[in-house]
């Protein structure tokens, strides 16, 4: 039957979640745990609410009908039915708003941060700034992805590593550290978002935008803009290293000595 | 026929009036930034009825700046990071170079985080009031003078405050 | 659709003959279906591009097109899919089925309605042209964001001035039904025994002249920050672009269910007409189309969670969008109440319903997990809400129309169209359609973003099947023009009540209805 191919549909996702990559990232941070907690929760739910509902429909498909000489009934109207209804998917909205309030204000909390990183949007790049440590640089796609994604470049993308998710600095990041991010841009809005790190923010000229991340694995996390930005919108990748704090500060004081060389070989 | 006319009367009206009723949501959004801090958007007057309220209670201000678009400027803030004490007036400034050979008209559009807190940094006197001139390579420093009211909620231990340089050279429309 | 239909009584009404009579036509059949076929060709144009868009993205690496031109193609493929195919349509099913559903002889205002149509190809014309220019057409979104959009080429005036037109052109037509459906009623249809198709459409129409002027409201703001020197939307002046989103989706949230209430009336006509049962609790469907109405205009901020808002504003616009799932809810039981101990029948309009029914309800499970504020962080402007809105869109309010167009189209020509090849069109439609769209919800939780020309490799698998579905789904639509084509030559064989459960005063009429549908106003116990 059909209707029952649309369930495992639905159903399928979890199941073969490990080889295929379709479900969210539990990711590696509190925001990204919890958005994929309230994520589960709600498919979940669905499920159960779609197996009841389409389960009703497919019998009634089945046995109610004409050609296996079913009479119609002639009910069209209960109230009791509707309110029954009416109240418990409001209840079962008011099961789900509750961990999502909770959630919300944990995410919202960028209070006692341990640094802060300015993320700026160009057309088409990054530019990171350690508030408290003065370092920043750009941050931009990789060479070899950007001359395999070429119209008719002649590459095999497939041969490219990290095709299109690879850039020429990396975001160095202090893990078990609540880091501030403030985001903004220089021309248009952009997105700055990692799956593994949590929800994403716009950068907005003008304005500024925070958020929190507090990542608890070391490990290369990769990432992209998501709000349309122009052409190379398709082209602005974010990698970003989480290292343990000691190395941190190694990679920070490296990066203060080369500062000045550093600044002439990036800049725009 | 009358109950035609009612009914097209109603639904022009409607029409019209939600026309302009989009216009209207400029006022209220901003009206509505103000009450809840939306996008960090700080009030743009001068306070000009100031009482000094030292309350012996420190906040961390950081100070951060962006050019936008492809301005050829150099914009950094003096001093990187300030502690207060609330209730007090303050001055510090940005420096601003133009990097080009001709004279540059700029606007700097301020942006405080977090957002919530943002009608608590009063400025007093700010270079973002009105548009600047700067002249080809000149360096300019730009005064700021403000004041952190003392209704800052207590959580809050640090601020962070945001310029960011427009060019508006030979740009409409801009004060 | 009608050109037969005007052959029979051309002779005893003295209008042009030939493309002026199509021109100057004031009936509301003729309009009608000027409108569908209107509809169909931008179902074409627009889904043309959608292929355009899935050729590209069957494998990593650009292949066809650059990727300035990819983004004109997915922000005309928006525009002409909402304005030109899918709100057209419903306003052609507008035009035939209000009168002849109400009892009325015509529309109210037959030369406005006469206009509202014409504005059409020119405003299309427009759009479609900014192609062609040098700087291309529109690359911002159909969303138009600024200051994103002010950056475009030469065409932004341009596509201004034809959203403008195709703004009029819905508040004319709003204007029209509201005018119709209020005043023109046959005697004894009291506003709870209309046909609820009649009350999906008139709260359309009050919500289309609420919203529609505030989209042109917004883009005029646009037009003026870039020609006029006035800075709403721009940080320099004082402006702020993220007022434009909210403006933009407090005209875009209503918007939505411009598309999608009317194809609830469908549902709800052709769900009792094959279950051979009354509709399941009327009142409450009335009540709940006007609760979701209502409900729109208080939650367009969710589709902008992202813009960095106050708390508070984040929890009151996930809890309202919510709540907007009970009164949905409340339909789709409804529906299936209406099925329940009915005698049910599967021609293709009832399959295109129920198939309506199931994926408009997964649309709709994705719409309540995209609610989530803090899911929507994750879930935002990436494929899994592409999925989404093409859930809701193509097996809702595009399933609902073709549905419509079986289900009507032996009455407004008298012929009946071939139920085999109509099976087929629905299973090969349907198929296609989740092949197309489900995998998206895959590659959209794997992190990829929407509006790319270009994806990492992991992501290739699933694109490559949603680009094989596409270009079944498209081929498919071949068989509806081919079943289009093979209904209008056959002769005139339709009885005038073509399904056996359908209720209703259209039904009264003959297959197909007489110029002017009801001369003398029938009377409705």
């Amino acid at each position: 039957m059909k209707k029952i191919i649309y369930l495992l549909a639905l159903i399928l996702p979890t199941q073969i979640l490990a080889d295929w990559e379709v479900n969210m990232p539990r990711g590696v941070t509190p925001t990204s745990e919890i958005a994929y907690d309230i994520h589960m929760l709600m498919f979940w739910i669905t499920v159960v609410i779609g197996i009841l509902v389409f389960g009703v429909m497919v019998y009634s498909i089945i046995y109610h009908r004409k050609s296996v000489g079913y009479q119609p009934a002639k009910f069209h109207e209960s109230t009791r039915v509707e309110i029954v209804w009416t109240v418990i998917p409001f209840l079962i909205l008011v099961v789900c708003a509750i961990p999502a309030t909770k959630a919300l204000i944990m995410m919202e909390d960028t209070s006692d941060a341990g640094i802060t990183l300015k993320v700026t949007g160009y057309q088409w790049m990054w530019e990171y700034e350690y508030l408290e440590d003065g370092v920043n640089f750009f941050s931009k796609i990789d060479n070899k992805s950007n001359n395999a994604r070429r119209l008719n470049s002649g590459k095999d993308v497939n041969d490219v590593e990290h095709y299109l998710r690879n850039v020429d600095n990396e975001v160095v990041l202090p893990t078990d550290t609540k880091v501030r991010l403030l985001l903004t841009a220089s021309d248009v809005i952009h997105a700055w978002w990692v799956p593994e790190l949590g929800g994403k923010k716009d950068a907005i000229p003008g304005y500024v935008n925070e958020m929190w991340i507090n990542i608890k694995e070391p490990g290369v996390y990769r990432g992209a803009c998501a709000e349309l930005c122009g052409k190379d919108h398709g082209f602005m990748p974010i990698v970003v290293r989480a290292v343990p704090k000691l190395e941190y500060d190694k990679w920070v004081s490296l990066r203060k000595d080369n500062r000045v060389a550093e600044s002439q070989n990036i800049g725009r | 026929m009358s109950n035609y006319k009612k009914t097209y009367i109603t639904v022009s009206f409607i029409v019209v009036f939600m026309f302009f009723f989009s216009y209207m949501l400029v006022p209220l959004y901003d009206i509505f930034c103000e009450i809840t801090g939306l996008n960090g958007k700080t009030n743009q007057e001068r306070i000009v009825n100031l009482d000094e309220k030292p309350t012996n209670r420190f906040v961390t201000i950081k100070f951060t700046s962006t050019v936008a678009g492809a301005g050829p400027f150099d914009f950094e803030p003096l001093e990187r990071e300030m502690v207060v004490e609330v209730g007090k007036v303050y001055t510090t400034s940005y420096i601003l170079t133009n990097q080009s050979n001709s004279l540059k008209q700029v606007t700097a559009s301020p942006s405080v985080v977090p957002g919530a807190e943002a009608e608590y940094f009063k400025k007093i006197e700010c270079f973002c009031f009105t548009q600047q001139e700067i002249n080809g390579l000149e360096t300019k420093e730009l005064p700021l003078q403000f004041i952190i009211d003392d209704k800052l909620s207590s959580d809050t231990k640090t601020l962070i405050l945001s310029y960011t340089m427009f060019n508006t050279t030979d740009q409409l429309g801009v004060k | 659709m009608s050109t037969n239909v005007q052959d029979i009584h051309e002779d005893h009404h003295h209008a042009p003959s030939g493309l002026m009579r199509w021109i100057t036509t004031t009936n509301h059949k003729d309009i009608g279906s000027l409108y569908l076929w209107f509809s169909l060709l931008m179902f074409f144009i627009g889904g043309f591009m959608a292929l355009i868009i899935r050729a590209e993205l069957f494998e990593p690496g650009l292949q066809l097109v650059i990727p300035g031109f990819f983004n004109q193609m997915t922000t005309m493929h928006a525009l002409i899919m909402i304005f030109g195919a899918v709100m057209p349509a419903f306003v052609g099913l507008a035009n035939w089925q209000i009168p002849i559903m109400i009892g009325a002889p015509d529309m109210a205002l037959p030369r406005l309605n006469n206009w509202s149509f014409w504005i059409l190809p020119f405003a299309f014309t427009m759009l479609l042209s900014t192609l062609f220019f040098d700087s291309g057409g529109p690359a911002a979104g159909w969303t138009l964001y600024p200051p994103l959009s002010l950056q475009g080429g030469n065409s932004m005036p341009f596509v201004i001035l034809s959203i403008h037109l195709l703004g009029i052109s819905s508040i004319l037509g709003a204007i029209n039904v509201i005018a119709t459906i209020l005043n023109m009623r046959a005697p004894g249809m009291t506003l709870m025994k209309m046909p609820i198709f009649i009350w999906t459409w008139l709260i359309t129409a009050f919500l289309l002249i609420a919203a529609m002027p505030v989209l042109a409201g917004a883009i005029t703001m646009l037009l003026t920050d870039r020609f006029f020197g006035t800075s709403f939307f721009t940080a320099s002046g004082g402006g702020d672009p993220v007022m434009f989103q909210h403006i933009f989706w407090f005209f875009g949230h209503p918007e939505v269910y411009i598309l999608i209430l009317p194809a609830f009336g469908i549902v709800s006509t052709i769900i009792p007409a094959f279950s051979r049962k009354k509709l399941f609790g009327y009142d409450s469907m009335v009540y709940a189309t006007a609760s979701i109405a209502l409900l729109s205009f208080i939650v367009w901020a969710h589709h902008m969670f992202t813009v960095g808002m106050p708390l508070a504003g984040e929890i009151f616009f996930m809890l309202t969008t919510m709540l907007i799932a009970v009164p949905t809810g409340v339909k789709v039981f409804n529906w299936v109440a209406t099925m329940w101990r009915g005698s049910m029948t599967f021609e293709t309009p009832m399959l295109f319903a129920l198939a309506f029914i199931i994926l408009f309800t997964i649309g709709g499970f994705s719409g309540l997990m995209l609610a989530m504020t803090p899911a929507d962080f994750q879930y935002h402007d990436t494929y899994f809400v592409v999925a989404h809105f093409h859930y809701v869109l193509v097996p809702g309010a595009v399933f609902a129309i073709i549905a419509a167009v079986y289900y009507w189209l032996p009455k407004w020509t008298g012929k009946m169209y071939s139920e085999s090849l109509g099976k087929l069109h629905f299973w090969l439609t349907t198929v296609f359609v989740n092949v197309t769209f489900f995998p998206m919800h895959f590659v959209g939780l794997a992190g990829m973003p929407r509006r790319i020309p270009d994806y990492p490799v992991q992501f290739a698998d699933f694109n490559a099947i949603a680009s094989v579905g596409a270009f079944g789904f498209g081929l498919s639509q071949l068989l509806f023009v081919y079943i289009l084509y093979n209904t209008l030559k056959k002769d005139v064989t339709a009885e005038d009540k073509v399904w056996d459960g359908a209720e209703g005063l259209e039904w009264t009429l003959s297959s197909p209805p007489p110029y002017h549908s009801f001369e003398k106003a029938p009377r409705v116990e």
